[in-house]
């Protein structure tokens, strides 16, 4: 793929306008609050783009192409069975809770609900999570651009890495938002051409449907067992496993999303951030997914496109690049790759403004010093970003050298992670939990997420203890993962609270169902409100679950 | 400046000028003029961000 000169152009172009919107807010930053919260100032339309933004990260994009490439349609459950459920939930019932403690961070929240130890356990996996995960799609973003741009893997990622941390520095979270949205608009507009082209080449949603076998054009018919589809997934572990307890894990208690939601200017704009986000993440599969199931159908169309092959199949994960290169003349060429780079930032500059507020408040005012004044901790704050992306490089240097030790971290982290959503929604609901219950129920839930891993075997991973199960896919097994973690943490965390002491409920107000007055804003019109928006949402999700069915 | 309309603006403006005006260069697989759709979209953007930010002021 070569790159004309207006394509740099519109590259370069970009870099000013997010340096320049560091600039822009940098005078706004006066506290430690406003660099790592906000200030809780944004408004509803802002904080919901950076809601879906700072999720829509490189590897998001690219990785969503090759599953439609890979699995077709079914790719889809991702949004329409498992994020947008899961943030209409958010909105609706949590947001009450995380908005109304006052807190600062989901960490902070566990603190104020439970205690100190349930925070830090939280607070320490959050942040080496962030940071690693930021490294990963920095060596990701690398290692592409070498393939396809022949760029030097050091150059760009230094490149990228120093420009996010210009504009998180600057500004912190209110500079990091404000630029995702710019990015969320250029990542649709930038990729959004490329379906078209490619589905109008296909012949139409009808040409992709003759082309292809018909389960890489449904979502339901063939979910049934894990026999009739290539994810090796069945309903109930597709339904429980990504639908219930991994969508809502994520979207529910990761605070490098609901971080977005917590810097809206109101509860109600909190509340509403997941809600309003929801109407573009149920459009955006039409945009990341349906290019790659489109490469499925053009590879068999004698047009001179394949997919480029890899280790006796196909390489999935160039379905992106090697579409854009076919659709894609110098100038759009230079806008899609610039909106590659900006999904790119998106991400990690989420991780960043998460990382940075998670360590000084949970971390450093929580552990380190705590009653300094407030300028102090701005100083951290701002210290942290620089080491935050110092350590997202190295993280990204230890993946390229060594696969094999990121990819079993990786795994560490999905076994902390798929507990969560237990502790959260027994925190939330029932006001008898304890913090003993939660950090017990923690660690078991991991305990049984490795144990699941360790006792199952699917496509040679897994099986270290011994194998006492197969299943079809790592997928169908990360699901199973999941569900008995959650279940493991859900029943702990009861067991234990039960024989535990309560916290008295005086202490419990603003942080617990029926402890907290839940704000109903009847005097607002009807389309700002969370109620009707939910309900709106809800009865598009069914209609395109129907119409893809 | 603080309303973040104006900067998302003005930089979709400007790309999409840049892609309506580029000479006319051609994908291998499609006959669209790709450049002038999508640079017209984004300009149209752009101008309607640009709109919005100067109605309310």
């Amino acid at each position: 793929m070569r790159l004309e000169f207006i394509d740099y152009a519109i590259l370069a172009l970009y870099f000013v306008f997010v340096l320049a919107i560091g600039f822009m807010i940098r005078r706004r930053v006066q506290s430690s609050e406003d660099f790592l919260t906000s200030g809780r100032s944004v408004p509803v339309w802002i904080t919901s783009l950076a809601f879906l933004a700072a999720n829509l990260g490189a590897q998001e994009v690219v990785g969503m192409c090759a599953s439609g490439a890979k699995y077709g349609l079914m790719t889809a459950h991702f949004y329409w069975l498992g994020a947008v459920p899961a943030m209409m939930f958010v909105g609706v019932f949590m947001m009450p809770f995380y908005y109304g403690s006052r807190a600062r961070s989901v960490p902070e929240y566990l603190k104020l609900r439970f205690d100190e130890k349930t925070r830090v356990l939280n607070a320490a996996s959050f942040a080496v999570m962030t940071v690693f995960s930021s490294g990963v799609s920095m060596y990701a973003l690398g290692k592409l651009f070498q393939l396809v741009l022949g760029w030097d893997f050091t150059s760009s990622v230094f490149l990228s890495a120093a420009i996010v941390l210009a504009y998180t520095f600057l500004g912190g979270l209110t500079s990091a938002i404000y630029n995702e949205v710019l990015q969320f608009f250029l990542i649709v507009l930038g990729f959004a051409p490329l379906s078209i082209l490619a589905v109008m080449k296909a012949g139409g949603w009808p040409g992709l449907a003759s082309r292809l076998p018909p389960v890489m054009t449904h979502i339901w018919e063939y979910a049934g067992t894990s026999r009739d589809n290539p994810m090796g997934v069945e309903a109930f572990g597709l339904v429980a496993g990504l639908g219930f307890v991994l969508s809502f894990g994520y979207w529910c208690t990761d605070f490098l999303v609901v971080q977005r939601a917590m810097a809206a200017n109101s509860m109600s704009a909190a509340r509403r951030t997941p809600l309003v986000a929801a109407f573009p993440k149920m459009v955006i599969p039409f945009i990341v997914i349906l290019p790659g199931i489109a490469a499925v159908a053009l590879s068999h169309m004698n047009l001179g496109y394949a997919l480029p092959p890899k280790d006796g199949g196909l390489d999935y994960d160039q379905a992106l690049t090697t579409l854009m290169a076919k659709f894609y003349p110098s100038g759009l060429l230079g806008v899609g790759l610039t909106a590659l780079m900006a999904s790119f930032m998106s991400g990690m500059a989420g991780n960043v403004t998460a990382f940075n507020a998670v360590f000084t408040y949970d971390l450093y005012q929580g552990h380190i010093r705590r009653d300094a004044p407030d300028r102090h901790y701005l100083w951290v704050g701002r210290a942290a970003t620089v080491g935050g992306v110092a350590l997202s490089i190295a993280a990204a240097y230890l993946a390229q050298h060594y696969n094999n030790i990121m990819d079993v971290l990786q795994l560490v982290f999905s076994f902390v992670n798929a507990p969560l959503f237990a502790t959260f929604l027994l925190g939330m609901f029932w006001k008898r939990s304890t913090g003993h219950g939660a950090f017990t129920g923690l660690l078991a839930g991991t305990a049984a997420a490795a144990a699941t891993h360790g006792l199952t075997l699917a496509e040679g991973k897994g099986g270290w203890i011994a194998t006492v199960h197969q299943f079809p896919s790592t997928m169908a097994q990360n699901f199973w993962i999941a569900i008995f973690a959650w279940s493991t943490c859900f029943v702990t965390t009861i067991a234990v609270s039960l024989a535990t002491a309560p916290k008295p409920e005086t202490e419990l107000h603003g942080l617990v169902y029926g402890l907290t007055e839940i704000p109903h804003d009847p005097e607002e019109p009807w389309y700002r409100r969370p109620g009707p928006l939910a309900v709106i949402v809800g009865v598009a999700l069914i209609i395109l679950n129907i119409i893809f069915w | 400046m603080n309303d973040l309309r104006v900067p998302i603006g003005i930089f979709f403006a400007i790309v999409g000028i840049l892609l309506v005006t580029a000479p006319s260069a051609r994908a291998p697989l499609t006959e669209v003029p790709v450049n002038l759709y999508a640079g017209s979209s984004m300009l149209l953007f752009g101008g309607a961000m640009l709109w919005l930010a100067r109605r309310k002021s």
